[in-house]
């Protein structure tokens, strides 16, 4: 397996939000404290996504977030000259990528490598634009076809290669055959559902594309549970996903096995500055948490101490 | 969660243009922004020209539906959205076409203001009549059908302790060639897909234009590459401007 690159401190974007290189050097340009940057998801070719409204979300928050952006992508010919442009000064790239077969997917990971110092591939975006299949329904909810995702696209690049899973999967089983098939880290996780939302004034569903995934506040307990359980499972390292919005949300994560946090919907309705101000408030209150210990310690930690001794309780 | 509301008068501005009124007033900073639903149609920005009413120009499938509602049409609304204009004495106004629009609320907020507009002709400048009674108004059009024959620019500079530009965004570009950036603010428009700061598509040189805009101080605008040049479309591909 080959060891992820060093994202330091420890927090990325998820794919999906922020999406582009421009944006990321201006996050990196205002002191945003993410170590690694990752991209939209990367397809085979140009596609538009889904119409409008692609999100869904109550004005008072805490509701679930719905999104139904159905992978929207440029062409891979352009996506190298944005990336070729692109100059982080401190953080990493990571290329997610897409495809709808898994010949596709090697492909595109192939072109994204030279740019890339880690490949996420994405098995579980459960949208779509109406009539289209998801990758969840073709490919991620199948661990061989995913383990045969992985294994080409292990056989066309040499970077790291990150396994993003779908909670609506059987996923350790998905896991499993990536890893066996050349995976080096666990993405824990995509979004998830997809759910729904009704106008109760035109009776038609909100998002143009019907459903879209779930994140936010809603997703943490399950991707929390995935990563917990991936962790137990493989000890391997984990990009975990899913209502990172706190430093203890962070915390929870990282105990659980993630050794990589990803921040995504926390930054809904937050400009430049204010969202550099969230990652750095996060990092901070992790540090602070770890009192002096190394990052690395906290990970897996709710799997190594022993069980509360109530008998004298 | 877009809210319904329901459309009370749609006045025909001119033979392109239309304001919407609906049965809910915005509280919102001039230049904000609203993402204006329609079912099954689509969902695309609009800044307010009253805190009840948007103005739209027919420019496309959308627009056309949305220049099409009856009263009584469901019509639905998220937001206020973004970053508005912050409040200036005596500022100069610059609008062109529709955009024009955009400085309505502005100019009812703003203490003394001075109108500098633009457009093709005379029925490209909205709000003339209203605008006359709180302030001067210098006006250019193409063909030279109200005020000076010309673009907006032939009538700067203009002497005025802070500006305000909104319209097309190559008019905005030489606008601010003309303008000092340290006491201008421009609107700036991008395709708009989430609208909250998540997607990334309206990124103006790594700025989210929803979040961190649509009103940009100049000196910012300045440093954008990409103001005035190129935009992403709907797959992210780039496109001029």
């Amino acid at each position: 397996m080959r060891p992820l690159p060093r994202i330091d401190p420890p927090l990325v974007n998820a794919s999906g939000i922020l999406s582009y290189p421009e944006v990321f050097a201006a996050f990196e340009k205002a002191g945003a404290c993410l170590g690694g940057y990752v991209t939209k998801s990367v397809g085979p070719v140009e596609k538009a996504g889904n119409d409008n409204p692609v999100v869904v979300y109550s004005a008072e928050g805490g509701a679930p977030v719905l999104n139904s952006l159905a992978l929207p992508t440029q062409s891979p010919e352009d996506w190298e000259k944005d990336l070729a442009s692109l100059r982080l000064q401190r953080s990493r790239l990571i290329v997610s990528i897409y495809g709808g077969t898994p010949g596709e997917f090697a492909r595109v990971a192939e072109r994204m490598a030279p740019y890339a110092d880690a490949i996420e591939v994405n098995l579980g975006c459960p949208n779509k634009v109406p009539g289209e299949q998801t990758i969840m329904e073709s490919i991620g909810q199948s661990p061989a076809v995913s383990g045969e995702v992985m294994r080409l696209v292990r056989g066309a690049c040499e970077k790291p290669l990150i396994a993003k899973l779908s909670p609506n999967s059987d996923y350790l089983a998905v896991a499993e055959a990536c890893l066996a098939a050349g995976a080096d880290a666990l993405g824990c996780g995509n979004t998830l559902g997809p759910g729904l939302a009704i106008d109760l004034t035109s009776r038609k569903p909100i998002l143009a594309g019907t459903t879209g995934g779930i994140s936010g506040p809603a997703l943490k307990p399950i991707n929390l549970r995935m990563t917990y359980e991936a962790y137990a499972r493989f000890q391997c390292p984990i990009v975990a996903y899913g209502g990172i919005a706190t430093w203890r949300d962070a915390a929870e994560y990282t105990m659980a096995g993630a050794c990589v946090l990803g921040i995504g919907t926390a930054f809904l309705g937050k400009g430049t500055r204010e969202s550099a101000g969230l990652t750095r408030a996060i990092w901070e209150g992790v540090v602070a948490y770890l009192d002096g210990r190394p990052f690395p310690d906290l990970v897996g930690e709710a799997h190594r101490l022993p069980a509360p001794d109530l008998t004298h309780a | 969660m877009p809210e319904m509301a329901r459309v009370l008068e749609n006045r025909r501005e001119s033979p392109w243009t239309h304001t919407l009124f609906f049965d809910r007033e915005v509280k919102c900073a001039p230049g904000q922004f609203m993402m204006v639903w329609l079912p099954r149609l689509g969902e695309k920005p609009f800044t307010l020209s009253y805190p009840n009413a948007i103005t739209v120009k027919r420019a496309g499938p959308f627009t056309e539906q949305l220049a099409a509602l009856e009263p009584g049409d469901p019509i639905g609304l998220r937001g206020p959205l973004g970053r508005g204009y912050p409040l200036m004495r005596r500022p100069a106004l610059i609008g062109g076409g529709v955009g024009i629009a955009e400085l309505r609320l502005l100019a009812l907020a703003s203490e003394k203001p001075i109108f500098v507009l633009g457009g093709r002709t005379a029925e490209e400048i909205l709000f003339h009549e209203e605008f006359r009674k709180l302030g001067p108004v210098h006006v250019a059009t193409e063909d030279g059908s109200l005020g000076a024959q010309g673009l907006v620019t032939s009538l700067l500079p203009v002497q005025a302790p802070a500006y305000a530009v909104c319209g097309p965004e190559r008019m905005m570009a030489a606008c601010l060639d003309l303008l000092p950036p340290e006491r201008t603010y421009l609107a700036i428009e991008r395709y708009m897909k989430c609208a909250v700061g998540l997607c990334g598509q309206c990124t103006c040189s790594g700025w989210r234009v929803c979040v961190d805009g649509p009103v940009f101080p100049g000196t910012w605008v300045r440093e954008m590459e990409d103001f005035g040049r190129r935009r992403r479309a709907k797959s992210g591909r780039w496109e001029p401007v």
